[in-house]
């Protein structure tokens, strides 16, 4: 609760400071959710989680930090090309984290986004 | 058209107002609270104030932006309906605010997954579970009592500060601490009927409120406690906290300087505490640093 609590306090400090990212981050709810089989839920530390046949393919903090579970193989590359970084706290595993900055970076997190959606349809 | 507006407002209307009927209910049926304000009132009645909004707002398709500014809408209706209905005061208000604002978009978001998922028992189950969470919070026992010091050193020996401690002229300097500049009454001048065990002595605050205490400890030049026997009857303090004793301890340092401790020790009534106890501790420090500054002011010259 208390992590859904922070994200809150998270979309408050948005609504005052960049309105215009809450908008982003529906622009890629919507897209997401146009891609057969997946839904979304609230994630459990807050933040929007996106799944595809109940399976977590990534969620997105409302701080504009998308995480998304890959193999550790593509994690490499991903790193490798300075795509995405660490994940901000499970930095042994798949998980990459990926920083929405700019509109410019809605983009490149569906692209993420799909590859990892590829991935999970296999 | 007409139906979308209605949707919305009535997402606006109804939580509003069954959560003041909540609370005026809980209030009736437990008029033993005494005013005490409970971890659910300010936890579960937003989260289901954020969920039945988000009820209303279902088939409008709500933006992000727009579901955090209409939950901030609603805090501002509920934070004015205290104040209207529960006489609240406005220093309350502001400090309760970030609180309510967060809980509120935080059911709006449960409510909008909720609802996008539309598992019936499961919501239901929810909800059921918020209510049960409030009835037994409501009628649970809630005690909490704290201590807060602080310590100031004075280029002077203790009995030239002692007779600025029982007693002090009015305070001239402006207030530093953001809450008594938008505010909330200040520490202005403390008077005292005898020097004395037993003697009264009264603490005047910047809006002519009075805090009536007993000395209890006279122990001249090192310790000053009394026991606080009258608090001002302040929408901004009533059933929220009791001020119960107050100390000052002045230890000699040996080199022509003192250390002057203040104690303070009160009971909140406002839950959760996690939140609560922070503008208390906030405040009563504040209100030692002023007092304390104006001693060592005085003591000083």
């Amino acid at each position: 609760m208390i992590a859904l609590i922070y994200d809150s306090l998270l979309k408050l400090q948005l609504i005052v400071f960049k309105p215009e990212k809450l908008d982003w981050f529906d622009e890629l709810e919507e897209e997401i959710l146009k891609w057969e089989g997946t839904t979304v839920q609230l994630h459990k530390f807050g933040g929007t989680q996106f799944n595809f046949q109940n399976r977590e393919l990534g969620h997105l903090h409302s701080n504009g930090v998308l995480d998304i579970l890959f193999s550790k193989k593509i994690k490499a590359e991903l790193m490798a090309d300075g795509k995405v970084s660490e994940h901000h706290v499970f930095n042994k595993s798949g998980w990459v984290s990926f920083q929405i900055k700019a509109y410019t970076d809605v983009k490149r997190a569906l692209e993420l986004m799909q590859l990892a959606y590829h991935r999970a349809q296999k | 058209m007409k139906t979308f507006l209605n949707k919305r407002l009535l997402g606006f209307i109804i939580p509003n107002f069954i959560v003041i009927t909540i609370i005026g209910i809980n209030k009736m049926i437990n008029p033993l609270s005494g005013g005490v304000l409970v971890f659910s009132e300010f936890v579960i009645l937003p989260i289901l104030m954020g969920i039945m909004s988000s009820w209303f707002w279902k088939a409008l398709k709500v933006k992000s932006g727009s579901l955090v500014g209409y939950s901030i809408l609603n805090g501002v209706i509920a934070i004015l309906l205290s104040f209207i209905f529960l006489g609240e005061g406005s220093i309350c208000l502001i400090i309760v605010s970030p609180l309510i604002f967060a809980f509120v978009i935080t059911g709006a978001f449960l409510g909008r997954a909720m609802f996008n998922r539309n598992h019936k028992t499961l919501n239901v189950s929810f909800v059921t579970l918020l209510l049960a969470i409030f009835i037994v919070d409501s009628i649970s026992e809630h005690h909490y009592e704290n201590m807060v010091s602080d310590e100031l050193i004075i280029n002077a020996k203790p009995d030239k500060i002692w007779k600025n401690v029982v007693a002090f002229e009015k305070i001239k300097s402006p207030d530093q601490y953001w809450l008594f500049k938008v505010g909330m009454p200040s520490p202005m001048q403390t008077t005292v009927t005898a020097n004395e065990i037993g003697a009264g002595r009264k603490c005047i605050f910047s809006n002519g409120y009075t805090f009536d205490e007993k000395i209890v400890v006279f122990d001249v030049n090192k310790n000053l406690t009394f026991d606080i026997v009258n608090q001002p009857q302040d929408p901004e303090i009533m059933g929220h906290i009791d001020i119960d004793r107050g100390q000052f301890i002045l230890k000699d340092n040996g080199n022509g300087t003192t250390t002057l401790i203040g104690n303070s020790w009160y009971k909140l009534h406002v839950f959760p505490v996690w939140y609560y106890d922070l503008w208390a501790e906030s405040v009563t420090r504040n209100v030692h640093l002023r007092v304390m500054d104006h001693i060592k002011v005085l003591s000083e010259k």
